[in-house]
């Protein structure tokens, strides 16, 4: 994820990953649309292919930055920082995706945009958290002290993805629990809303992929200015 | 200060008697000075004063937004003396001679930390004592009270003193501090304010023990993560 011949171009691969992601997309879409209506949701279920790939890769964005917060603290290699910075931001990006997705289904659905019920709580929180995260970045000047202090939030704040995650389990709460269970395995969701809902999974994979590939490059631009 | 703290490297080993004396030292200092103390008590004392003229006078009222107030009151004042625990070796440029003593850096981390919770325990329990007072609380299972103060205000000084630590020497750490906190002590949050209603509720300690359980464990993941960050970002 790291290397790149030409660092001041992206390589073929992150083209690749955006291109086919990008193309994808209206694919996903179509198979969204034409995916069977929901017995009790009707035709409002269709926006938890934009919802729940949203929240996954925002869960695993975050779980890259932990991971290399983590491969940064203990080998000090402004690369991983970088890797680490491009997954937080885009993770919030995807996070805010089913965050507001999320709203709009709720409207309609619960008669309200927002509810202090724990799912959404632990949501917000790991957004704000996140945030907090590049306020940090922002407010430190010397580099190796910042990518050290983000790198610490960044392993930190990663304790809530899994209560997240695990919330509407743990407090039983008005968010439905997950069609597609990681704990256990079991999958509770009709064959063909499964293979829209898996499709536009891929496809958001793709465009993360390229994404945090694409943001590493910017860093890495940027710190080679900020030294010159 | 110094020869204290080469004795203590002399004598302490392992480093427990180092967090004690770090510790004391700290709150001897806290004590002498009063400003600190005095500060954070009057801050409490005007917070809660203020808090019960905005909610009030309805009697139910503040009785249910007890212990939110509490909670909150109480973050901030994690984050008032875990600013204290590293404002004074900041200024006097002590802050490196206490990272440099030979043998880990854990221990730095375990002193301010003991050094907030011998403030924080008393101060929250005035806290408790005059939120009884301006928002009529029933005040009947003090034990239980106190041991959810107590390990909510290890949660939140567990984390406070790492981000203290961390951001000591930056620009602006008296709007990043609070910011970073809160939004990672929601869950000691939660946990607090539902245990402490539950006990003014008179609701049976069974209930509220699954709040205490809840408390520890976040006291445990916080305490470990931040004594292992602690020393990887205080070098250099």
């Amino acid at each position: 994820m790291l290397k790149a011949a030409h660092p001041e171009r992206p390589d073929a691969l992150t083209w690749a990953f955006l291109g086919l992601g990008v193309l994808l997309l209206p694919v996903g879409l179509y198979l969204a649309l034409s995916a069977p209506p929901d017995v009790n949701q009707g035709y409002l279920a269709r926006i938890m292919y934009l919802h729940v790939p949203g929240a996954w890769l925002g869960y695993l964005a975050f779980f890259v930055t932990f991971l290399y917060s983590l491969l940064y603290l203990f080998r000090q290699d402004p690369r991983y920082d970088r890797v680490a910075l491009a997954s937080a931001e885009i993770g919030l990006v995807f996070m805010g995706l089913a965050l507001v997705t999320g709203m709009l289904w709720a409207r309609p659905t619960w008669g309200v945009y927002w509810t202090w019920e724990p799912r959404l709580t632990t949501t917000a929180i790991l957004f704000a958290v996140y945030v907090g995260y590049f306020l940090l970045r922002g407010a430190i000047e010397d580099p190796e002290l910042r990518a050290k202090a983000a790198a610490a939030v960044g392993v930190l704040g990663f304790i809530n993805v899994p209560i997240s995650y695990m919330s509407v389990k743990w407090w039983r709460s008005l968010h439905q629990t997950q069609s597609i269970d990681l704990t256990t395995g079991k999958i509770h969701m009709d064959p063909a809303m499964l293979q829209a809902l898996l499709f536009n999974l891929f496809v958001f994979t793709l465009l993360y992929l390229g994404f945090v590939r694409l943001r590493a490059l910017v860093a890495a631009l940027e710190a080679q200015k900020e030294e010159a | 200060m110094r020869a204290e703290g080469q004795k203590a490297v002399g004598r302490g080993g392992l480093g427990v008697g180092r967090v004690w004396l770090l510790a004391l030292r700290d709150l001897r200092l806290e004590v002498r000075d009063r400003a600190g103390v005095l500060s954070a008590l009057s801050f409490l004392a005007v917070m809660l004063f203020i808090m019960a003229l905005a909610l009030g006078p309805e009697e139910g009222a503040l009785r249910r937004a007890a212990p939110g107030v509490l909670w909150v009151a109480l973050a901030f004042l994690a984050t008032l003396l875990s600013t204290r625990a590293f404002a004074l070796e900041v200024e006097d440029a002590t802050l490196d001679d206490l990272l440099l003593t030979p043998g880990g850096k854990e221990w730095v981390y375990f002193g301010k930390l003991l050094f907030q919770m011998l403030l924080l325990f008393p101060l929250s329990a005035f806290a408790l004592l005059l939120s009884a007072l301006l928002f009529h609380l029933p005040l009947g299972k003090a034990l239980p009270l106190f041991l959810t103060l107590a390990l909510g205000g290890l949660g939140y000084a567990g984390v406070a003193t790492f981000y203290a630590g961390l951001l000591a020497r930056l620009r602006g750490r008296e709007v990043l501090l609070p910011l970073l906190l809160f939004s990672l002590v929601v869950p000691v949050v939660l946990a607090g304010v539902r245990a402490t209603a539950g006990l003014l509720e008179g609701v049976p300690l069974a209930e509220v023990a699954s709040w205490w359980q809840l408390l520890l464990v976040f006291d445990v993941v916080y305490l470990t993560a931040g004594a292992l960050l602690f020393p990887v970002v205080m070098e250099g």
